[in-house]
Parts: C-alpha cells; structure tokens; sequence
C-alpha cells in the first residue's frame, strides 16, 4: 500500500481544498452571553482579521505543492505540515476565545463552529491517508496525535476556559467522573461475563455439536433484537422478580437501573465472543495437534499449552468487537436508568443543550476508539508471525 | 441469479415461512394490541392508560420503515456507488483512504453518531435520516470494496479475454459474484438501522421508538413493552427476510 508514485495525489489535493472551503466558508467560532442565548458566528477572518487567516492558509497549500509531485520525502514535510496544522487548531480556538470573550462577564461562552470540526475532520483524514501512502505503522499514527492532543491540554488549561464544552465539563466535573466510572464499570463487568459464559459455551458447544446449532439460534435471534427494545422488554420481568423475591430487591435488582442493562449487555456481548471462541478453538491446524499429541502431551497440556496459546488472537478479537459495541449500548442504557455516560447525551437532548450532548458523546467515541487500537495492536502483537 | 430464483420458487412456502410468521406477528399486534389490554393492566395495575393512543400504532410503523426505507436505500445507492467508484482506475487513489474509513467508522457507537449528528443537523426527522444515512453506509461500503476485491484476479482476466469492457465486467462479474457480501453488508446496515431509529425519538423523530420514551419518561412499563416488542418484531421480520434471501448461510 505504500505505493509512492510521480503523480499528484488526487486524495491529498482534494481534502486541502475541502479545509480551505472550511476554513473560509464556514463560522469558526460562536459566541454567546450566557448558556441560554444562542451565540453569533464568527468567520475566520472576523476572528483574526484577513491577514492572519490567509497566513494559516499557507500550511494548506504548501501540502497541495507537496502533493502535486509526491516523492516520500515530500510526503513525510506534509505528513509534518498536517500534524502541525492539528497542533494549532486548539491554539486558533485560544486566540478567539482571547480576542471575543469579554472577560468581565463571566457567563460568556464560545461554542465550536462548524469550520473547526470539519477542518480537524478533513486533516485526520489526511492523516491517515499520508500514513497509510508512507507505509507507517497505526502505532506510530496514534503517537503522532500525541502532539496536538498535548497542545489541545496546554490551551484548555491556559486560555480556554470560555469553551462551552469545558465548561460543561467544569459544572458537573463530578457527576461526568461518576457517569464515566458507572460506563466502564458496567462495560467491563458485561464484557467480563460474557467472557466467562462465552468460553464455556463455546467449549460445551465443541463437547456436543448438537448443541452448536441451537446456541448460536439463539445468540443469533438476541443480537437482533434492538437494544432499546430489550431493555424495555426486559423492564418487566425484573421489575416482577424484585417485587416477589425479597434478597433480589435488597441487592439493588429491579426494572430499571443497572440489572436490565447488565443482562442485556451480556445477552448482546454473547454472539461475538462466543462465535469467535468458537471458530479460534476450531481453527487451530489439526496437524499441530496432532504433532503436541505426538510428542506425549496430555489432553489438557494440548488445550492449555496449545490451541488455547494458537487461539488467542482471534479470541481477543471477539473480545475487541465484544467491549466497542458494549461501550455504545451503555449510552443506550442510560434511557433506563443505568446511568453512564449516555445520561449526558440524553439530559442535553431533552434540554437542546448541545455541548452537554458533546460532553456524553466525544469520551463515548473516544472510549470505543481507544479500545479499538488498544486491543487491536494487542491482537497484532499475539498473532504468532506478527509484528512484536 | 435465475437459477437462486427458480430454486427459491420451488421451495417458495416452506422458504419465506420465518420472515411471513415475524410479519403476521407484527402486523396482528400492531392492529389488535387493544385486545391484549387485560395483559397489559397486570403490568401496570395503576395506571390510568394502558395503551399508547398518542398515536396509531400502524402509523408508527410506517414512520419508522419510511425512515429506515429512505436512510437505506440512499444508503445502498451512495454506499455501492462509492465503492464500485474507488475500485475503478480513476477512483483508486482514494480506495486506501475509504477503506480505512470504512472501518474505523464502524467503531462509532450508533448513539454517539446519532447525538454528534443533532448540533449540526439538528432536531426532527430529516437529521435523523441523515444520520442513518450516514451510518448505514459503513457497512455497505465496507461490505462491497471486500466483495469487489475479493474476486480472483484471474476471474476479471477471464472475462477482459471475452472481450468484456469495463462496465460489462462489472455489471456481469463483479457485482454478481460480490452480492452475497454486498447483501450481508445491507443486512448489517438495516438491522442496526432500526435500533438506531428508535433512539431517533429522543432526537424528535416520531417513530416506534415514542412509545418506549414516553412510558420511561412517565414510568409507564406497559408502554414501553408495547413499543419494544412491536421494534423487536419489525427487526426479526426484517433479519429473516434477509436471511432468507442470502444465498448461502453466513
């Protein structure tokens, strides 16, 4: 994929062009007085004036030049240019919370246009494209990033403050910690279950292959189900069991809240690990088996000294799908209570309160994408012949 | 593909029988559900209304498969094309970037995508199509670039050999043998599609989702069960349809 060639990289041309639009076409910045007034958009170049606007052009075009006659030397001053231009973004965002805030009053508040997203939209995804041309490993990607993620904290802690996000953050630092330990707690014991319970169906599906069919039917018919409609069906039965069983309601068990969530995140989480655990304990080569049973190994030293070892990655693959589609389905748990960071998402729905919706939603993508490229590498590094 | 047809004709009955169950299910519960109002008074014996009657329950359904419907078939026609554009010679250049987008979206939660869609779109029905829209082409796309780059080399050799020119080879080999996973990748789609439009009625679209907010906003169970099983139902319908129609179990 690293093909490096003479011609113009059309991908490249074409995102610069698109962050050009963006950056002069679309508001920048929108200010407001307070929470409750929506705030008046800004353009870049009412921000900052035309001249420093068409001065931060120049890393746009400079990477058009670069792209126009690629070599690898020139992709990788690009590659520079677009991690430069993603370091400045939060000190852009700065320097017009520095300029249109009045800092007498303390209510004002800068939301994020729309200019700013797609710009740090459109400058991830040549990014990724540079990686990708250049032959990078994801590893390196990720650490790339590191860069304007550590510009992005120097400034929220120094100037911007007025961010309508951050202060999001800032009146319910609390209750966000508290959702966020609440999200991942109930993601990892639902993914811990499920790991549990998917192992040993998958074994006693290998034990008894009758049983293979009708499991996977069944696992098969709930992944189907929308969540939001399990949890609601499953409002019932348990709000009727706490009624009737005294130590169940006395644990915490009952219609809403975190019992119907958990059970529903195990009953989805099933199907991926179980039919990865499956298919990995299946996959190992018969031949290999065959040579751990000839060299005199036991039944349980070959399960546990080799197809256990050999089926590990694709184990932790299911485990990797198994926790990013938990993480998303907590959100959709907070609608019965369960709390999370979903509470964020709908409070700010039901308030029209967008930078609380963001509040929810960013760590929620953030949570499912780190997990991605956490477990994914970690697949990577397993996979016998794979890059340590 | 008249031979997959033929085969399903004969076996026509007993065939569609799963996906003709789900929709009688549906369709009897979305028409009679007063008549299982004395279940329902068990759930909630306080309550003064047992049975949503904001609105009709078929209407519901039809608002949420208009949505679906429309989300997925824009869905297909840009998803399919974009694909079929980047793996032809002049798209190339962009299929490494598309591809990783494909999947790396995927890792998006259909929530998150669904609320970071309000502060642009908005709220109402059209921002919630977009958002399906926009969700339901990972997986279409994804699906089609791993069907159209999946064929044999030596396959699309062959039939440039009889003299096939780009569109016939596309239109007689390519789409054809990459269907299945093309249909697989449809199926993903629409299925979480539905969910997904549920939630849609937090966002201000009016769909089968309503009755299961309003019964957890006015803690209602029997509400929100009556929502719940007319979408688990309509996503069964769905899923087995699209079962059926797969080639091959996958």
């Amino acid at each position: 994929m690293a093909r490096v060639t003479g011609r113009p990289n059309i991908v490249l041309l074409s995102l610069m062009l698109a962050a050009l639009l963006a950056w002069w076409g679309l508001p920048s910045v929108s200010v407001a007085p307070n929470r409750i007034v929506s705030g008046s958009a800004y353009l870049a170049p009412e921000v900052a004036g035309v001249g420093l606007a068409a001065l931060a052009c120049l890393p746009m075009v400079a990477v058009m030049g670069l792209a126009w006659r690629p070599s690898r030397t020139r992709l990788a001053m690009a590659l520079a240019l677009v991690v430069l231009m993603l370091t400045a973004l939060p000190l852009w965002l700065s320097l017009a919370a520095l300029r249109l805030i009045d800092p007498t009053s303390p209510g004002a508040r800068m939301g994020i246009g729309p200019g700013p997203w797609v710009l740090l939209f459109v400058l991830l995804l040549a990014l990724i494209e540079l990686r990708t041309r250049l032959g990078l490993s994801r590893r390196l990607g990720w650490g790339l990033l590191a860069v304007p993620l550590g510009s992005l904290g120097v400034c929220l802690m120094r100037w911007l403050s007025p961010l309508a996000l951050w202060q999001e953050y800032q009146g319910r630092r609390e209750a966000f910690e508290s959702a966020l330990g609440e999200h991942l707690l109930l993601v990892g014991v639902a993914v811990g279950v499920s790991l549990v319970i998917g192992v040993l169906v998958a074994l006693a599906m290998r034990r008894w292959p009758a049983a293979q069919r009708a499991g996977f039917g069944v696992l098969n018919f709930l992944q189907t189900i929308p969540s939001i409609a399990l949890f609601g069906l499953l409002l019932a039965p348990l709000a009727w069991l706490s009624s009737e069983v005294a130590w169940l309601a006395a644990l915490g068990v009952s219609g809403i809240g975190w019992a119907p969530a958990l059970l529903a995140l195990v009953g989805y989480s099933l199907l991926p690990m179980v039919r990865n655990t499956y298919v990995a304990l299946e996959g190992v080569d018969p031949t290999v088996i065959d040579a751990a049973r000839g060299m005199g190994m036991s039944h349980g030293q070959v399960f546990r000294q080799v197809r256990l070892p050999l089926a590990l990655p694709v184990i932790l693959e299911g485990i990797r799908i198994t926790t990013v589609q938990a993480i998303g389905l907590t959100a959709v748990a907070a609608l019965i209570g369960a709390g999370g960071l979903g509470t964020f998402i709908f409070q700010g729905l039901g308030q029209a309160a967008m930078d609380l919706v963001l509040l929810g939603a960013l760590p929620i993508l953030f949570m499912a994408l780190g997990v991605d490229a956490v477990l994914g590498a970690l697949g990577e590094r397993l996979r016998p012949g794979g890059t340590p | 593909m008249s031979e997959a047809r033929s085969w399903g004709r004969q076996r026509a009955l007993c065939h569609w029988a799963t996906p003709f169950a789900w929709l009688v299910l549906l369709l009897a519960l979305t028409l009679g559900m007063e008549a299982l109002e004395g279940g329902f008074r068990l759930l909630e014996p306080d309550s003064r209304e047992i049975i949503y009657t904001r609105a009709d329950f078929l209407v519901l359904l039809g608002r949420h498969l208009l949505m679906v419907g429309t989300a997925g078939i824009l869905a297909i026609g840009l998803g399919v094309g974009a694909a079929i554009a980047v793996t032809r010679p002049g798209g190339r250049d962009f299929l490494p970037l598309v591809s990783q987008l494909a999947s790396m979206g995927q890792t998006f939660p259909p929530v998150a995508v669904l609320a970071l869609a309000v502060p642009v779109l908005g709220f109402g029905t059209v921002p919630v199509i977009v958002a399906l829209l926009l969700y339901g082409l990972l997986p279409i796309v994804r699906n089609t670039l791993v069907g159209i780059e999946g064929i044999d080399a030596g396959v699309r050799e062959a039939a440039r050999g009889m003299g096939m020119t780009g569109g016939q080879i596309l239109r007689q080999v390519e789409l054809p043998l990459a269907a299945p996973v093309i249909l697989a990748g449809i199926r993903t789609s629409v299925t979480i599609n539905i969910a997904t439009a549920a939630i849609g009625a937090t966002v201000g679209a009016s769909n089968l989702g309503d009755p299961i907010i309003s019964g957890i906003v006015n803690g209602n169970t029997a509400y929100v069960v009556q929502g719940a099983v007319l979408i688990g139902l309509l996503a069964l319908t769905v899923d087995s349809l699209f079962a059926k129609l797969m080639p091959t179990r996958g």
